[in-house]
């Protein structure tokens, strides 16, 4: 029996912690081709798997209004083919390999990632670095991913979240924002993209010099450096930094608006505003003052709608950090009946929040919950190259996450008051309903948060 | 390409305990089995399994409603739980030094539910569940497809023939009573598994268990499940239902009756689906999707139940234009077609799973779940460490005599939604 191990403590109290042991953020080397390509690599062998992420400065935010979405359909056109294969062929040969491609594109970055054994590295990056270097876009592909991608657009109008979430944003964003359109464009814009189109954002974003690649898992460093090389040594151009872009709201008033679902059994809801940048000052203690407000199951919104109401399966709140103020918004869906409550208590609670502030152990226990989970983000090899893969988009130094916790640690009540009473601003709450405006319009009103306004779908 | 190590011993009380460290980073996984789902719900019933999972969070007879989630979430854990046919997962991950924590809570609602049970508290995540049943099946387009299609694939009597969200008036119907008949009857320590996975010293790990759990009460045997477990190895006959729904795109739902995950040609199964529509080199994609254009997504997969029998399922979605009948004859073609599958095509197939697998091992949880579901269906953790050979052993005439036996005309459930409505 070792010496800690004496008797169980009663029952009745909980227990407390064993000894600490710390955890220390995986080391990063960070390197630079020619190019101008950024190497980060994470040696991290657990498992004989690698995880490989090339960060492009191509997101959605870079798009003009007229071709929204195209950014998205490029990152999805990859796929059809490259110069040396065709679509089929190249899917045949990545997934020989054990593996897939995984092309992600947000407002901020194209990301293109694979995990594979670790003994087929060589190979895959070399097919990745094909896809993302050579891509030969026929004609047919393209057409191809424009249907299926219409064809998706089609269904998240009937999905009641997907619905929400899109109409959300034009609540909140004027229109000449590019978060006020969905990042995945709309029918309308789609019927404007093509092959030339891509071909050209292709031309003008993949680039290495605003890029990087990860390489992480069990693939030493300079292993990992030598195949870097090897792949994407003789790669070539610049891209620019991109044009800038206006981020207004759409109005200051508060205000709610209804699409109309009829029938619907339950509403999807959601409140909130313009939230904050990345680069914001107030970034750790937003984290922690969202994580009090609705960014965990213990916060306030959580316990209030669905433990002590009932109103709900869930309901959760965040702030979309992105290079521009993405949305700050509350999400959550109702039963029909209940939805003016769930909005007025939602309302509530941002407006307690604002006016009391955070208290001591709400504080606490949210600093623990952010500090406690993060070494959870670093599992796997996937989850490390993701992870650094963020700093590289968000121009980050590379100490970020050796830091995070003392950074989290640091933040104070007066840190969390004064950053809520910044960001948070209960009279612009824009409110969002999808759900029957016949049974909802009248009680929503009741409220009297402002005006009620019912749009058909 | 991996071996997990692990320890099992077996509490007084018959509780199933598995020990696997992994020092690499200092978490824990604490995860429970408990062999209870919806097929021991009896009629009138429905979604009781699951409805009992929620109210194991409602606190018990020393941790106070909330405070469950509190404390884990102070401890910078993550935390859940989940219900499905054959048993209930109960799971946390915290940082090493809060195992202890894990531990309390997880025997402390073991052994203590029921002093701390109210009907406040059951009215309250009834509505919580009716909410998460309107958000995930009502109000979601082709949300009924499960509850359809496994009416049509399990007789009547059949433990499988109804979901696991259960009927909303059966979820109406459940009482007190209910929950503790339930709990004294599923929830003994001889009917769960206790896996513990990631940083923590054995000889300690072993003491808390013992001390937190060992002194929990062994529990009476579980009763057979209700209902007829044994059934006919297939349908005998192809069962269609066309459902004009507003949804946004047709869809088909295509399910067969296969044999259960404990049964060797499971894998099989497993091989066939994957060269099915894992990947966009796989049969029905390349050919559905890319070729013809008929279909915008398809997936195939076959669930790993062991009661009695289990299903094969494949879900395409199809083009606005497309046909329900031309989408279904598509499907019914590729699959068939599996009687002249390639060795390429299960190399490939293969190679994907053996990727996925290693994937899904990196994470102390999901390798904690892993660990509790082949000690719960094969009562053998080790079955972890022989499943990529197992998945390599499947030969292209072994996918060709499965889908002989079981994916032709006589084995057929399907359910295709086409909109009814253009908005």
């Amino acid at each position: 029996m070792s010496e800690e191990s004496t008797t169980l403590r009663s029952r009745s109290a909980e227990p407390s912690p064993g000894p600490i042991r710390l955890f220390e953020a995986p080391e990063v080397a960070a390197g630079k081709l020619e190019n101008g390509l950024s190497l980060r690599l994470a040696g991290r062998p657990r498992f004989p798997v690698a995880a490989i992420t090339l960060v492009l400065d191509a997101g959605e935010a870079l798009v003009g209004r007229e071709h929204a979405g195209l950014a998205v359909i490029t990152g999805k056109a990859l796929e059809g083919g490259t110069v040396h294969r065709s679509g089929s062929a190249l899917a045949e040969a990545v997934e020989g390999l054990g593996t897939e491609l995984r092309i992600r594109t947000g407002w901020d970055s194209t990301t293109v990632s694979l995990t594979c054994l670790a003994d087929r590295v060589d190979e895959a990056m070399g097919l990745l670095a094909e896809v993302v270097r050579e891509p030969s876009f026929p004609a047919a592909e393209v057409e191809r991913t424009l249907t299926e991608h219409g064809a998706m657009l089609r269904q998240r109008k009937m999905d009641p979240s997907s619905l929400a979430s899109d109409a959300f944003l034009t609540v909140l964003y004027r229109e000449d924002v590019p978060y006020a359109r969905p990042l995945v464009g709309s029918v309308e814009s789609l019927s404007r993209l093509g092959a030339d189109g891509v071909e050209g954002f292709v031309e003008e974003r993949y680039r290495p010099s605003r890029g990087g690649l990860v390489v992480a898992g069990d693939v030493n460093p300079s292993e990992a450096e030598e195949l870097a090389r090897s792949h994407f040594a003789d790669w070539s151009g610049a891209a620019d930094p991109g044009p800038a872009f206006p981020i207004e709201p759409e109005r200051r008033e508060r205000r709610a608006v209804v699409v109309h679902r009829p029938g619907a059994v339950q509403s999807e809801i959601r409140v909130g505003h313009m939230g904050a940048p990345r680069d914001t000052p107030d970034y750790y203690a937003l984290r922690v003052a969202n994580a009090i407000l609705g960014g965990a199951f213990t916060s306030r919104l959580n316990l209030n709608l669905r433990e002590r109401h009932g109103y709900t399966y869930g309901v959760r709140s965040r702030f979309s950090f992105r290079r521009g103020a993405g949305p700050f918004s509350i999400s959550t869906a109702v039963s029909t009946e209940v939805t003016a409550d769930a909005v007025r208590e939602a309302v509530q609670e941002v407006r307690g929040f604002v006016e009391e502030g955070p208290r001591g152990d709400e504080l606490e226990q949210a600093k623990d919950y952010i500090v406690g989970v993060f070494p959870l983000q670093f599992e796997t090899a996937g989850q490390v190259a993701a992870r650094t893969a963020g700093l590289l988009v968000y121009g980050l130094p590379d100490d970020h996450d050796a830091h995070f916790r003392e950074r989290i640690r640091k933040v104070s009540l007066a840190d969390v008051r004064e950053a809520v009473e910044r960001h948070l601003r209960p009279e612009e709450l824009q409110i969002l309903v999808a759900g029957d405006a016949e049974a909802v319009e009248g009680p929503l009103e009741a409220l009297s948060l402002g005006p009620v306004e019912v749009r058909s779908e | 390409m991996f071996s997990i190590d692990y320890d099992r011993h077996r509490l007084d009380n018959g509780l199933t305990v598995i020990l696997s460290r992994d020092e690499a980073i200092p978490i824990v996984a604490v995860n429970l089995w408990y062999g209870v789902g919806s097929r021991n719900e009896r009629p009138g019933r429905t979604g009781f399994a699951h409805l009992f999972e929620h109210m194991m969070f409602q606190g018990s007879a020393h941790v106070p409603k909330n405070r469950h989630f509190e404390l884990i979430e102070r401890a910078g854990g993550s935390l859940n739980a989940s219900t499905w046919f054959d048993r209930t997962n109960y799971f946390e991950t915290v940082p090493s030094h809060h195992l202890e924590l894990a531990l309390w809570l997880e025997s402390d609602r073991m052994g203590w539910l029921l002093p701390a049970m109210t009907s406040e508290k059951l009215e309250n995540q009834r509505d919580v569940v009716l909410n998460e049943r309107k958000q995930r099946y009502e109000n979601q387009p082709y949300g009924d497809w499960d509850e359809r299609l496994q009416a049509l694939l399990f007789p009547e009597d059949h433990p499988y023939h109804h979901t696991v969200i259960g009927s909303v008036e059966d979820i109406k119907s459940a009482s007190l009573a209910d929950v503790e008949e339930f709990f004294r009857t599923y929830y003994v320590p001889g009917n769960a598994v206790l896996t513990i996975c990631g940083d923590f010293e054995a000889e300690r790990a072993r003491e808390l268990v013992e001390a937190y759990f060992g002194e929990i009460p062994e529990g009476g045997v579980v009763p057979p499940l209700p209902g007829e477990v044994e059934l006919a190895p297939t349908i005998g006959e192809t069962r269609k239902e066309r459902v004009p729904d507003s949804v946004p795109l047709p869809r088909t739902y295509l399910a067969y009756r296969i044999p259960p995950f404990s049964d060797p040609r499971f894998h099989q199964a497993e091989v066939a689906a994957a060269v099915l529509a894992d990947g966009k080199a796989s049969r029905l994609y390349s050919s559905l999707v890319r070729e013809r254009k008929l279909a915008k997504d398809v997936v195939a997969y076959a669930f790993p139940l062991v009661t009695g029998a289990t299903m094969l399922l494949v879900a395409v979605t199809g083009h606005a234009q497309t046909e329900a009948d031309t989408l279904e004859e598509a499907l019914f073609e590729e699959i068939e077609g599996l009687s002249e599958v390639r060795a390429s095509e299960v190399d490939r197939a293969v190679a994907l799973s053996e990727t996925r697998l290693v994937n899904e091992v990196e994470r102390v949880g999901a390798r904690a779940d892993l660990l509790s579901l082949f000690q719960t269906h094969f009562d053998d953790p080790g079955r972890l460490n022989e499943e990529m050979d197992r998945l390599r052993a499947v030969t292209r005439e072994d996918v060709r005599a499965f889908a002989a036996e079981f994916l032709g005309p006589d084995n057929r459930a399907l359910v295709t939604y086409v909109p009814e409505d253009e908005r």
